[in-house]
C-alpha cells in the first residue's frame, strides 16, 4: 500500500453530485433501520382506516383505526380524545387508535433518535428524541422532516456542549452532570423546537400552495411534479397534499365535480415505478425487499415506503419528477380527475374516488386517471432503471461480487446481532470491492444499502485504536495504521489510541483485539469496530486504508 | 526525551528461551531496577495478560499493566529483552518481549516508532541479526531520527 492513488479530475458538478449523495445516505440511513415500523404502521393503516382493507370490520376497525365512537362500541379500556361529529357537530369520544399515534410520535421519534446517535452516539440520540417532541407537538402535521433536521442538529449540539466540560468534571459527578446537561439540553430544544417549527412549516406549506396556485392559473400543471416529487421523498408528502392540493382541489371539485390536484401528489404510480424499477435492477436488500413495498404503497396507499428507495439514490427522483408530470399531462389532456380526496393514495382509493365525466364525455374519466397511473409508473420504472442500470455492476461489486454482504446481512439480521467474524467479512468483501470500484459516491451509498444502514456507508474520518489501558497495544497499533495511511498518501484521516472506558460517541471507526471488541462496541455502538488478532501485520489494516483512500481520494 | 525512556541498560539478548512469567518477571524487575515501577507491577502485567494477551505478532509481545493498576507506575520506561531461544507467548512465538511502563505520554513516541519497525517483517530480522545490545538498543533507537 506504498502507491499514492492518483488524483481524480473533480469537477464541481462532479463534487456537488457526491455532496448530494451523502445527503441522502444520511437521510436514507436515518429512515432504514426504522423500516419495519413503517411496515407495521403501513398494514396497520391499510388494514384498519375506514376505507382499508378490514375497515368494514366492526368494531375491530373503529377502534385500531381510531374512527370509532366509544360511546356506541362498548370497548371502554382504549385511549379516546373528543371529536366532533361529520353530521349535526356534537361532540363524541373517538378512539385514538394506532394509525395516529404511530405517525404522529413513533415515527419521527425513531427516526430523531436514530438520526441523533449516527451523529452522537446513545447519548445523542436521547437528546434528539426529547428535542423531536417538541418539534412533533408544535406543529400540525407529521414531523418527518422536523425529527430529520432536529435529531441530527439536537444530537450535534450535545456532542458540543460536551466538549465545553470534557475532562473537567471531577471524578464521580460525571453520571450527575452527563444526564442533567443532556435533560437540559434537551428540554430547550424542545421547546425551541416547539415554536421555531411550527411557524416555518406554516411558512413552507403556504410557500408551496402560492406556487401552486400560481402554477394551476397559468396552466403550468406537469411542472407540479418539479416540486413535489422531491417534497414527497423528504416526507412532505402529507404537508404537500392535505395542506395544498386537498384545500385547492376541494374549491376545483365544487366547482367542476372534480380535480385533477388531488392526483399530484397521490397518483401511486411514480412510486410504483421506482419499487419495480428496484424489484428488476435493484441489488441487495433494496431489491429484495422492493416487492414487499410495493404492496404496501400501491395497494396500501403508503407512500412513505418507497421514500428511503429514492433517497439511497438521490438521482432517481428525476425518474419519479418525469413520471409525476406524466400523470398530471394524462389528466390535463383527459381533463380526468377525483371527486374527492383520495386518502391513502392507494389505487383502491383513487379508483374509488374518480369522477367518471372527462372532456371526452362521460366514462372517459377512469380511462384518463388509470392511464395517468399507468403511464406515471412506465416513465418513472424506464427512467429509474436506467440510472440503476448505470450503476449496477458497480453496485453488485460492492455487494461482494455477488449477493455476499446481502447474505452475511441476512444472517447476521437472522442472528439478531453482528458477529464479528461475519463483520469482517463483509468489510473484506467491501473493501475488495471498493479497490475496483471508480464513484466514492456510488459506494458509499451502496455500502450502506448493504448494509441496511448507515453504518458502513458511514463517512471515516477519526480512526480510533482501543485497548484495555491505552498505553501500550493501541498506540503501537495506532502507530502502524497511521503510517500505512501516510504512506497512501491519504490525508484528512486522524488515528489516535484510547482507554476503551474513555471511548465516546467521536470516532468512526474503532479496532480492537478481538477479544475486547465486544466491550468497544458496547461502548460506541455507533462506529464501525474491526477487531484484529494481530497488531503488528494484520491484513485488515490494508482493507482499512482502502476503504478511507476511496473516501478521501476526491478531496486532494 | 526517548532517550530517556529506553537507555542502552534497558537492553538485554539472551540466547536461550524463557517461559511467558519468567520473560514478564524480567522485564517487571528491570522496569523496578529502573525506578520506573514499584515491585506491584509484576502483578499488574499478569493481570493484564489474563484479560488480553500483550502478543502483538511478528514476534513481539509488550507486557504492560492495566488501566486500573497505573499506581504502580512511577515514570515511564521501556525493557526490551530478545530470547533467541524463543517464548511460548500463550502459544504463540515470541522473541522480543518488550515490557512497558507508561506514565503520561512521553513513552508514546518511541513506542510508535518500535510499532512501524515491528510491523515490517524485514525489520524484524535485522533487528533478530543484531550482535549486542548496544547494536539492538542502536537500531530502536535510530528510529527517532528516520
Amino acid at each position: 500500500m506504498t502507491t499514492a492513488s492518483p488524483p481524480v479530475a473533480t469537477s464541481g458538478g462532479k463534487k456537488a453530485q457526491v455532496a448530494v449523495q451523502r445527503f441522502g445516505t444520511f437521510l436514507s440511513g436515518m429512515i432504514m433501520p426504522n423500516i419495519a415500523a413503517f411496515i407495521a404502521w403501513g398494514f396497520i393503516t391499510a388494514l384498519f382506516i375506514a376505507t382499508g382493507w378490514l375497515g368494514w370490520w366492526h368494531p375491530i376497525a373503529p377502534i385500531l383505526g381510531g374512527f370509532g365512537n366509544a360511546d356506541q362500541t362498548g370497548w371502554a379500556h382504549a385511549m379516546t380524545q373528543l371529536a366532533q361529529a361529520a353530521e349535526g357537530g356534537a361532540t363524541f369520544p373517538q378512539y385514538v387508535g394506532l394509525v395516529s399515534p404511530m405517525i404522529t410520535y413513533l415515527l419521527p421519534l425513531l427516526i430523531a433518535n436514530t438520526g441523533g446517535r449516527m451523529v452522537y452516539g446513545e447519548r445523542g440520540g436521547v437528546v434528539a428524541a426529547i428535542a423531536t417532541t417538541g418539534v412533533i407537538v408544535g406543529t400540525t402535521i407529521p414531523m418527518f422532516m422536523g425529527a430529520m433536521v432536529m435529531g441530527p442538529l439536537a444530537a450535534l449540539l450535545t456532542k458540543w456542549m460536551d466538549r465545553i466540560w470534557d475532562g473537567k468534571i471531577k471524578p464521580g459527578f460525571e453520571m450527575l452532570v452527563n444526564n442533567f446537561s443532556a435533560g437540559i439540553l434537551g428540554m430547550i430544544l424542545a421547546v425551541i423546537g416547539f415554536f421555531v417549527f411550527g411557524p416555518v412549516m406554516t411558512w413552507l406549506s403556504d410557500g408551496l400552495g402560492a406556487i401552486v396556485s400560481w402554477l394551476t392559473t397559468n396552466g403550468l400543471l406537469p411542472l407540479l411534479s418539479i416540486i413535489v416529487e422531491p417534497g414527497k421523498v423528504l416526507f412532505l408528502n402529507n404537508a404537500i397534499n392535505h395542506g395544498v392540493f386537498t384545500p385547492l382541489g376541494t374549491q376545483q371539485a365544487l366547482e367542476t365535480g372534480r380535480s385533477l390536484l388531488f392526483l399530484v401528489e397521490a397518483n401511486p404510480g411514480p412510486g410504483l415505478g421506482i419499487l419495480l424499477a428496484f424489484t428488476f435492477f435493484g441489488v441487495g436488500m433494496a431489491k429484495a425487499s422492493a416487492p414487499g413495498a410495493i404492496i404496501i404503497q400501491f395497494f396500501g396507499g403508503i407512500h412513505e415506503i418507497y421514500f428511503p428507495y429514492v433517497l439511497m439514490k438521490p438521482i432517481l427522483v428525476i425518474a419519479a419528477i418525469a413520471g409525476g408530470m406524466t400523470g398530471v399531462a394524462t389528466n390535463a389532456v383527459f381533463g380526468s380527475g377525483l371527486r374527492a380526496p383520495a386518502a391513502p393514495g392507494s389505487i383502491i382509493a383513487v379508483l374509488i374516488q374518480t369522477a367518471g365525466e372527462s372532456n371526452f364525455g362521460p366514462g372517459w374519466g377512469y380511462v384518463g386517471v388509470i392511464l395517468s397511473v399507468v403511464l406515471a409508473a412506465t416513465v418513472t420504472f424506464l427512467v429509474a432503471s436506467v440510472f440503476l442500470l448505470r450503476t449496477r455492476r458497480r453496485d453488485l461489486a460492492m455487494e461482494g461480487a455477488g449477493d455476499l454482504s446481502a447474505a452475511i446481512a441476512q444472517t447476521e439480521a437472522n442472528k439478531g446481532k453482528s458477529s464479528q467474524a461475519l463483520s469482517g467479512l463483509r468489510d473484506r468483501a467491501q473493501a475488495d470491492a471498493a479497490a475496483e470500484g471508480t464513484s466514492i459516491g456510488d459506494e458509499v451509498t451502496a455500502a450502506g444499502v448493504a448494509a441496511g444502514a448507515v453504518l458502513t456507508g458511514r463517512r471515516v474520518d477519526s480512526i480510533v485504536f482501543a485497548c484495555d489501558a491505552g498505553m501500550g497495544s493501541s498506540a503501537m497499533g495506532a502507530s502502524v495504521l497511521r503510517n500505512k495511511i501516510k504512506k497512501a498518501g491519504v490525508e484528512g484521516v486522524t488515528v489516535v489510541n484510547k482507554a476503551i472506558a474513555n471511548l465516546d460517541g467521536s470516532a468512526d471507526l474503532i479496532i480492537t483485539q478481538n477479544q475486547l471488541t465486544d466491550r468497544a462496541r458496547a461502548k460506541a455502538p455507533e462506529a464501525i469496530h474491526v477487531s484484529v488478532d494481530n497488531f503488528m501485520n494484520s491484513a485488515k489494516y490494508d482493507e482499512v486504508v482502502d476503504l478511507v483512500r476511496e473516501q478521501h481520494q476526491d478531496e486532494h | 526525551m526517548a532517550r530517556e525512556v529506553l537507555s542502552t541498560g534497558q537492553v538485554r539478548i539472551h540466547s536461550d528461551g524463557a517461559s511467558r512469567d519468567q520473560a514478564m518477571k524480567e522485564a517487571a524487575d528491570m522496569l523496578e531496577a529502573a525506578g520506573a515501577v514499584t515491585s506491584a507491577y509484576y502483578d499488574a502485567m499478569q493481570q493484564r495478560e489474563r484479560t488480553v494477551s500483550t502478543y502483538m505478532g511478528n514476534e513481539l509481545a509488550i507486557p504492560h499493566g492495566t488501566n486500573e493498576t497505573k499506581d504502580a507506575i512511577l515514570d515511564s520506561a521501556l525493557a526490551v529483552i530478545r530470547y533467541d531461544g524463543g517464548v511460548d507467548w500463550d502459544g504463540e512465538p515470541v522473541t522480543f518481549v518488550i515490557g512497558i511502563a507508561g506514565k503520561g505520554d512521553e513513552h508514546l513516541e518511541i513506542l510508535s516508532q518500535i510499532a512501524i519497525l515491528f510491523s515490517d517483517e524485514d525489520e524484524v530480522a535485522r533487528l533478530k541479526s543484531a550482535g549486542s545490545p548496544e547494536e539492538l538498543f542502536s537500531m530502536l533507537a535510530s528510529v527517532n531520527e528516520s
